[in-house]
């Protein structure tokens, strides 16, 4: 009984770390400094007075809509799975911790790092990480609609008809599971060089917990991606910021939109794989995935259906993950 | 199996008749009854060790006066002499830590620290010398620099002596010895006081002389690893906890920490590890072992439980050791970082050349005390003597390759950026060869405290 009370205690903190984190993205200031945002937004751009802004961010059949009421109901349940899925976590200390012995068999260490400043080798670190950190998410989500194993999993997150900050917890575990494997080889792989390199001089350069760049980008607006509210950067910077405009576009319905803006925050990844659309600040889009059944917002198909799915490809023997032809049926499901 | 349990049993039952005789003081190693058979002295128990603090004394005034530049004859007389009316030159008292002796004679007499170094062949340093040899050769050649330090050839002898002797002397003759061979059944048995009229039996002395060595407090199950730290370092709010017997002075014999009881217990204090504990309480118990034989010879069952408790203290002994190299490769490679910094800055690198030296003589002092412990050490030992070689890297890229007449020559060697390179090896080896826990000035820490940094990368969410 011990264990069932500790584990209910950890699924309780690690509930209220969702909110309390600056590591997470639904941390309360954040999603306080996306309000903002919106509002002035609306007000500036929709020509809404305050209180007007205000109702139309927080409208009902958003927040409550079938779509929205599974993403809460996913935020509480992951929490759990993810909580009994982290002992197959990759361990980024092991994988730093070899590369970093490896890297002194094989490599003599360079001297010029010696002459760079504690303060710059931390700054190169921090961005290293964000740049890192934002290609591998690029280049999985991209295998993630390209992959029909992997879209099957990934196309949860798709389901979501109405966009909130919260949409971003509506996620398979087991897309929870890869995107944690990415993220601790990319912070694996860069600790082990940069202690090698620039030996005790590294430090993370944070913000409110988490790697600074980060937590700006966060404070800017990130959970607007996640929103109805499409704001555009204009041509120029979504050349090489993701706005929400156009990370909503990556969720809409329309054929011509499909598997475009697979990045998180930096859009060179999308211009170098052909994949960018901009967004426009008038954009009306429809989210989801077209002929979607209202059923795809029940907790069972959002859990059992992907794996249902794997087994229908893997009976009709169509599990050759790079074959075009499989495309073809990933891209038919949606339509 | 049975016979097994039976054993476990028998062993069990002897430790237990042992803790009752030992008493009230059943975690001191002090008044352990008399057992010698037919004993007619004075003596009211049958511990002693005072050649070993007397050792002890030696060591660390030797290693005093190497590092205030004395004479070879002054460093000798506490090395290889045995002359009446030596004084202690440390520990000796201080304001809020008086000591009780402050002679040699007073804790044993005629006692010197050559005649038990070690005569094996030491490979760690150039001369196909003894260990014997190696510490005389340590002090001819530290008599002829200022204080100790040679900048020439990067060697600081009171570092070099002193860490090094620890090893050749004290944790060669425990483990090497005291806890090896005589623990044999037919050398100093236990039915026989180990010599004529003496109030220890032949296996009493031989651990006691082993507990000596350590350089451990009597008392120290009572005391905490950062107790016998502030004790060893005569820290004046030590003193409560060192003076047990409350006689307002600190004995040198049974209330002083020495050696490497004090290395272990500078690692233990930091949490990770207790070996200053379990070396004590293997010592206890394998003492109240031999008393409870009461005299008569050990039984086979119980010789192996007292090798059992000598293999623990070898084991943890030696990793006590394998730390200290562990812990000074990484103050050597932060050491190369500074002395580089300031080359390329054209500052005054005197300072960081000093303090790369000293923390080189501790490493290489210790790296050579761990060839002192009898035992084989394969590829490790072979690697750790490769990765350190003779002499730290000089400034001029050059390195100690070899001894020529008496004296050392160099030789061009690797860059002082690889050398740090093989500092981290030499801390690798220490964790894969030795298994140390403590890991003092670690030099993948940073690894892990940029992994705690990041936080945990589980979390369910899309982008």
């Amino acid at each position: 009984m011990e264990w069932l009370f500790e584990f209910l205690l950890s699924w309780l903190s690690e509930f209220r770390g969702l909110v309390s984190q600056g590591s997470k993205r639904v941390f309360l200031g954040y999603m306080l400094s996306a309000a903002i945002i919106a509002v002035v937004w609306l007000m500036w751009q929709r020509r809404l007075n305050f209180v007007a802004a205000l109702r139309w961010l927080f409208q009902g059949k958003i927040w409550w809509s079938n779509s929205s009421r599974s993403d809460y109901q996913m935020m509480f349940i992951n929490q759990p799975i993810m909580l009994l899925l982290s002992p197959l976590m990759l361990s980024k200390l092991a994988l730093a911790t070899a590369l970093f012995y490896t890297l002194n068999e094989w490599v003599s260490r360079p001297l010029w790092p010696a002459n760079i400043s504690t303060f710059w080798v931390s700054v190169i670190f921090t961005s290293c990480l964000f740049v890192v950190d934002d290609a591998s998410r690029y280049y999985l989500h991209r295998l993630m609609h390209r992959w029909p194993v992997l879209w099957s999993f990934h196309r949860v997150h798709h389901t979501a008809q109405s966009l909130t900050p919260f949409t971003v917890l509506r996620t398979h575990p087991i897309e929870g599971l890869l995107f944690g494997l990415r993220s601790a080889l990319v912070q694996g792989l860069l600790i082990g060089v940069f202690v090698f390199v620039f030996a005790d001089r590294v430090t993370l350069l944070s913000l409110l917990g988490a790697n600074a760049v980060t937590t700006v980008l966060n404070i800017l607006g990130s959970n607007l991606r996640h929103s109805p509210v499409p704001i555009s950067y204009g041509k120029t910077l979504e050349r090489w910021l993701i706005s929400p405009a156009q990370h909503q576009i990556h969720h809409s319905q329309a054929r011509q939109h499909w598997d475009k803006n697979f990045g998180a925050f930096i859009a060179l990844w999308d211009r170098m794989g052909n994949t960018l659309e901009y967004g426009s600040s008038k954009q009306k889009l429809i989210f989801g995935l077209s002929g979607q059944k209202s059923k795809e917002h029940q907790l069972s198909s959002l859990y059992w259906k992907p794996f249902k799915s794997c087994w229908s490809y893997y009976r009709g023997k169509k599990l050759d993950l790079v074959s075009t032809a499989n495309i073809t049926n990933v891209t038919s499901e949606q339509e | 199996m049975n016979k097994t349990l039976l054993s476990i049993a028998v062993a069990a039952s002897f430790v237990l008749s042992g803790q009752a005789q030992a008493g009230a003081h059943a975690e001191i190693y002090a008044d352990f009854p008399i057992t010698v058979k037919n004993y007619t002295g004075t003596k009211t128990h049958s511990e002693a060790y005072t050649g070993q603090i007397a050792r002890h004394t030696l060591h660390n005034s030797a290693k005093k006066l190497v590092s205030k530049g004395a004479s070879l004859e002054q460093t000798k007389a506490y090395f290889s002499g045995k002359d009446e009316g030596r004084k202690i030159i440390d520990p000796v008292s201080k304001d809020g830590f008086p000591m009780l002796q402050t002679h040699v004679d007073k804790i044993s007499k005629g006692k010197n620290l050559s005649g038990k170094a070690y005569k094996g062949l030491i490979s760690g340093m150039p001369g196909s010398l003894t260990g014997a040899e190696l510490l005389k050769l340590m002090l001819e050649k530290a008599a002829a620099t200022e204080k100790g330090f040679d900048p020439l050839t990067g060697y600081d002898y009171t570092q070099l002596f002193s860490k090094f002797a620890m090893g050749a002397v004290f944790y060669n003759q425990a483990v090497d010895n005291y806890l090896d061979e005589k623990l044999a059944a037919d050398v100093n048995p236990n039915s026989k006081a180990y010599k004529e009229g003496k109030p220890y039996t032949g296996k009493e002395h031989v651990w006691d002389e082993a507990f000596g060595y350590f350089g451990a407090p009597a008392h120290t199950m009572e005391l905490t690893a950062a107790d016998v730290y502030g004790i060893a370092k005569q820290k004046s709010d030590s003193f409560a906890k060192a003076d047990h017997n409350q006689d307002g002075k600190v004995s040198l014999v049974t209330e002083m920490a020495y050696a490497h009881a004090y290395y272990a217990a500078s690692f233990d204090k930091g949490g990770k590890t207790k070996y200053l504990h379990t070396i004590v309480q293997a010592f206890i118990d394998g003492r109240k072992l031999i008393t409870s034989a009461n005299g008569e010879a050990l039984t086979d069952a119980q010789r192996s439980e007292l090798m059992g408790y000598a293999q623990v203290i070898k084991t943890q002994w030696q990793r006590v050791i394998a730390e200290s190299v562990f812990k000074y490769a990484g103050s050597v490679y932060g050491d190369i970082e500074k002395l580089e910094t300031i080359i390329e800055a054209n500052g005054d690198a005197a300072k960081a050349y000093r303090n790369y030296v000293k923390h080189w003589g501790e490493l290489k002092g210790f790296a050579l005390a761990l060839e002192a412990g009898g035992v084989n050490l394969g590829e490790a030992g072979v690697k750790l003597n490769r990765l350190l070689g003779y002499s730290p890297i000089l400034l001029g890229n050059t390195q100690v390759t070899g001894l020529v007449d008496g004296e050392f020559v160099q030789s061009p060697s690797i860059s002082m950026g690889e050398y740090q390179v093989q500092m981290i090896k030499v801390q690798k080896l220490m964790v894969d060869s030795f298994g140390v826990e403590a890991r003092s000035k670690d030099m993948t820490a940073n690894l892990a405290k940029l992994v705690d940094s990041l936080g945990a990368s589980m979390a369910a969410e899309n982008d």
